[in-house]
């Protein structure tokens, strides 16, 4: 009986051990493929890595410093108006060291034999002899804000400069209008007309015809506002852009004079940041009036915070597509619009906090 | 499985620590296999840069023969020219044309093309200078080397951020590698871990039929031959001593029970042949007690008596007529029980028989309880006890000596005394004759033949009571008393 016992215990016994044993192996061979899978994965995952989209067209956005919000911003609508037709838009310069001017990226452009150009063009000969270079290369350019009106350029995308100066004709007319009420208050002052002094900061390098465009659209919007002549004066400030850092120092020199305008109109982003940035610093706000241009989350902040009075917001993204509709019309029917105009609007102390929420709305 | 566990022994350990050497040894290939996959990334991490640095190397030696050549237009320089463009066009076709989503890409793609606009300035302005068009040579070498610079500025610009891209997949890849190592080691510990617990189950089960053999073999050792013998569970080598254990487990059985069975027959022989002896030996005597004949005596003696009572010799006549039926009741008995009467009767006879030969000495008293003498009893007893008590007891006494038997009841048993007043009998000698232990001593000359033993052997046999028999004695010089206790359930 005993040993029986004993050998159906070893019997189970030898069961149990096979079981083991066959547990064992299976978890040795689970433990090897495991591994070598985990590690396959790894090494494809690590190497999947440098894998990329090839797109079919290759176009170059140029612009005289890419790293402003403004042309970031263009860019961006530019680029994701592109990766839908699959095509990829690079901002020139970004990626080469040293800085190099709007004519010498055409050149690097012309000669890396891209598929369409997008310059922040001037009306300087060199950049119209570019233009026409690139044009006899079959490269389409489209010029981007300032417009070399006489190149052979394909097309341009800008902004309504006379809608812009409006605006800014109209903002100026209100605060002629504020000026008005405060003499009627102050008795004294009514004897002394007040004239409300405009400066305009013009960049001295380029001929630019948008600007002149604003500033006649301006004046002609404040005549037709019936502002009378003693009641304002305009004046254009040359700001010097050739130079780096030239711009800052140019408009301090403003503030230090004497006879410190009453409202600053400002025809560019950097423009708006270095006055805003003086007015803060010479302990002049109220007294200043900046109109802005472009709707940087800096300048936004600063009309909520009243130092800025009003901004012109460009519809960035607008503009990009455009230039990326200008390319392919082209490409697809050989010739396309000569003009695209982006929308532009007044961002002032009544509708700063519509835009802010709207823009975080669009950021999430 | 069980195909595995039925190879010979060798072949088992062999192939498990094959085995387990090649689970090892797979371990260890693909650690080299990762290994060596990782040092070639690692190797091609700063491949491009190395490719950059070539490029800007030979278009340095484009722009610096193209040059040599326009200042001194020695056919070095051109040769030189040639060749570095060549090397130079080889090299910015490598770069390849795909514009995708790095940067990298389209930096190399715009580097390729601007390289060939490059080229083509280069040679347009080399074959100006031949023509020795120096207005159109000058302005040439201007465009190229105005391009020569924005090539320069793009590649050092890529040889840079790709510098720093490979730096960081340098680090991603050194983690990578410190993941793999970690990732390695476990997969080795575990790994050896499984072999440790296979190898140990394994020559477990191997091992544990030789157990049980060595169990098995201890008991049978013990002298257990009816243990249960370990099953074979495979045909290896222990499986095979195992089977051979077992069989010869089962002949040394069958050889013991053959060794029983002979034993037992050779003791039946002896027995039978003891037997045929003793058959034999009684054979023997009857016939040497035919040819003594008794009657023939008995009937001498009868006549010797006739002839004394016819001569008036009364004493002879009664001498001789005691002799006569002393021996006829040897003669009449045929059978080996008689009656106590017939017993007693024979010992008067004796003893009158002995006091004609020894003129009356022994006195011979009897105390007889008649009812009793028609008891059965085993004939030829109490004559040979007589017998006994006169040769050692009484013999040297003379006139003195007396034997008394009596016959009386002694509750169930009818009790036969002989008793004397001889010389006695110490013990130690009564212990020996009544445990047979007697040892005769040599030319004994006992009367008839008939010794004390023969006399106690039958007695308990008759009467299957080893207290049949008593021997008392006082002492020496007082005589010795043997009491047979006969139960009346023989009777």
């Amino acid at each position: 009986m005993g040993t029986q016992e004993k050998t159906e215990r070893s019997s189970d016994k030898l069961n149990n051990q096979r079981i083991l044993l066959l547990l064992t192996v299976l978890f040795t061979i689970t433990t090897l493929v495991v591994g070598a899978l985990v590690f396959r994965f790894y090494l494809e995952d690590y190497r999947k890595s440098s894998d990329a989209t090839e797109y079919d067209k290759y176009y170059v956005m140029i612009t005289d410093n890419y790293k402003t919000d403004f042309w970031q911003a263009v860019y961006k609508g530019a680029f994701e108006a592109a990766k839908k037709q699959n095509i990829y838009v690079d901002l020139l310069g970004q990626n080469i060291s040293g800085q190099y001017s709007c004519e010498q990226l055409m050149k690097i452009a012309i000669a890396s034999r891209v598929d369409g150009i997008i310059v922040f063009a001037n009306e300087n000969e060199e950049m119209t002899s570019l233009i026409n270079e690139a044009n006899e290369k079959k490269i389409p350019v489209v010029t981007l804000y300032n417009d070399s009106t006489h190149s052979e350029r394909l097309s341009f995308v800008g902004v309504g400069s006379y809608n812009i100066g409006r605006e800014y004709g109209r903002q100026i007319f209100n605060i002629i209008k504020d000026k008005r009420t405060d003499d009627f208050g102050n008795s004294q002052a009514a004897i002394r007309h007040t004239t409300t002094d405009v400066a305009v900061l013009v960049n001295t390098d380029t001929k630019d015809s948008g600007q002149n465009i604003i500033i006649s659209a301006l004046q002609e919007t404040l005549e037709q506002e019936n502002a009378t002549d003693s009641e304002f004066s305009i004046s254009l400030v040359p700001v010097d852009n050739k130079n780096a850092f030239s711009v800052e120092e140019s408009i301090r020199d403003i503030f230090m004079d004497n006879n410190i305008p009453d409202v600053i109109v400002c025809l560019n982003e950097l423009n708006t940041v270095c006055a805003y940035q003086a007015v803060v610093d010479f302990n002049k706000v109220g007294e200043v009036n900046i109109l802005g241009y472009y709707n940087s989350d800096e300048i936004v902040t600063a009309i909520s915070k009243n130092i800025v009075y009003a901004t012109i917001s460009i519809d960035t993204e607008q503009m990009g597509r455009y230039c990326i509709e200008a390319l392919s019309d082209y490409y697809h029917f050989g010739n396309t619009s000569q003009y695209f105009t982006a929308d532009v609007t007044l961002i002032n102390n009544d509708n700063v906090d519509d835009f802010i929420k709207k823009e975080e709305e669009s950021y999430e | 499985m069980s195909r595995f566990l039925n190879l010979p022994l060798q072949k088992k350990i062999v192939s498990i620590y094959m085995l387990a050497n090649i689970l090892i040894f797979i371990v260890n290939i693909f650690l080299i296999f990762g290994i060596n996959s990782m040092s070639v990334e690692m190797e091609m991490v700063y491949q491009d840069n190395r490719q950059l640095n070539e490029l800007s190397e030979s278009l340095n030696d484009v722009q610096d023969s193209m040059t040599g050549y326009l200042s001194s237009k020695t056919t070095d320089s051109l040769e030189n020219y040639y060749r570095s463009a060549q090397t130079f066009q080889t090299l910015s076709e490598e770069l390849g044309g795909k514009v995708t989503d790095l940067s990298f890409s389209r930096m190399r793609r715009n580097i390729k093309n601007m390289s060939e606009n490059y080229l083509d300035e280069v040679s347009q302005t080399v074959e100006a200078k031949r023509g020795r068009n120096v207005e159109k040579y000058r302005a040439y070498y201007e465009r190229a080397t105005e391009l020569y610079e924005y090539i320069n500025a793009y590649i050092e610009s890529l040889n840079n951020e790709q510098f720093i891209s490979n730096s960081e997949n340098y680090t991603e890849l050194t983690g990578a590698f410190r993941t793999f190592e970690r990732m390695s080691v476990l997969v080795l510990s575990l790994v050896m871990i499984g072999n440790i617990i296979s190898i140990t189950l394994i020559v477990g089960m191997m091992i544990r039929p030789l157990k049980n053999l060595a169990d098995s073999a201890d008991e049978v050792a013990a002298g257990n031959f009816d243990t249960t013998l370990p099953k074979t569970p495979y045909h290896d080598e222990i499986g095979i001593v195992t089977a051979a254990f077992s069989q010869m487990v089962i002949s040394i059985k069958e050889y013991i029970e053959r060794l029983r069975e002979s034993m037992e027959n050779e003791r039946k022989m002896q027995e039978k042949e003891l037997t045929m002896e003793a058959h034999l030996k009684d054979a023997q005597l009857k016939y040497l007690q035919a040819q003594i004949n008794p009657h023939f005596l008995f009937n001498t003696l009868n006549a010797g008596a006739q002839l004394a009572m016819m001569e008036g010799a009364d004493k002879t006549y009664e001498y001789v007529q005691t002799v006569a039926d002393f021996f006829r009741y040897n003669v009449k008995n045929h059978g080996t029980e008689v009656t106590v009467k017939e017993e007693v009767t024979l010992v008067d006879n004796y003893i009158q028989i002995l006091n004609v030969r020894f003129s009356g000495d022994i006195h011979y008293h009897k105390q007889i309880d008649e009812r009793l003498l028609g008891i059965m009893m085993p004939n030829m007893i109490l004559q040979p006890i007589v017998e006994n008590a006169v040769n050692h007891g009484i013999r040297e006494m003379g006139d003195k000596g007396v034997i008394t038997l009596r016959v009386y009841r002694e509750d169930n048993y009818a009790c036969i005394s002989i008793s004397d007043n001889g010389k006695g009998i110490d013990q130690e000698s009564i212990d020996q004759i009544l445990s047979g232990n007697w040892q005769r001593k040599e030319n004994q000359n006992d009367n008839n033949g008939i010794g004390m033993d023969n006399i106690i052997s039958r007695l308990r046999i008759y009467t299957d009571d080893e207290k049949v028999i008593t021997m008392k004695s006082e002492g020496e010089d007082k005589g010795c008393e043997i009491t047979i206790r006969l139960p009346f359930e023989n009777v």
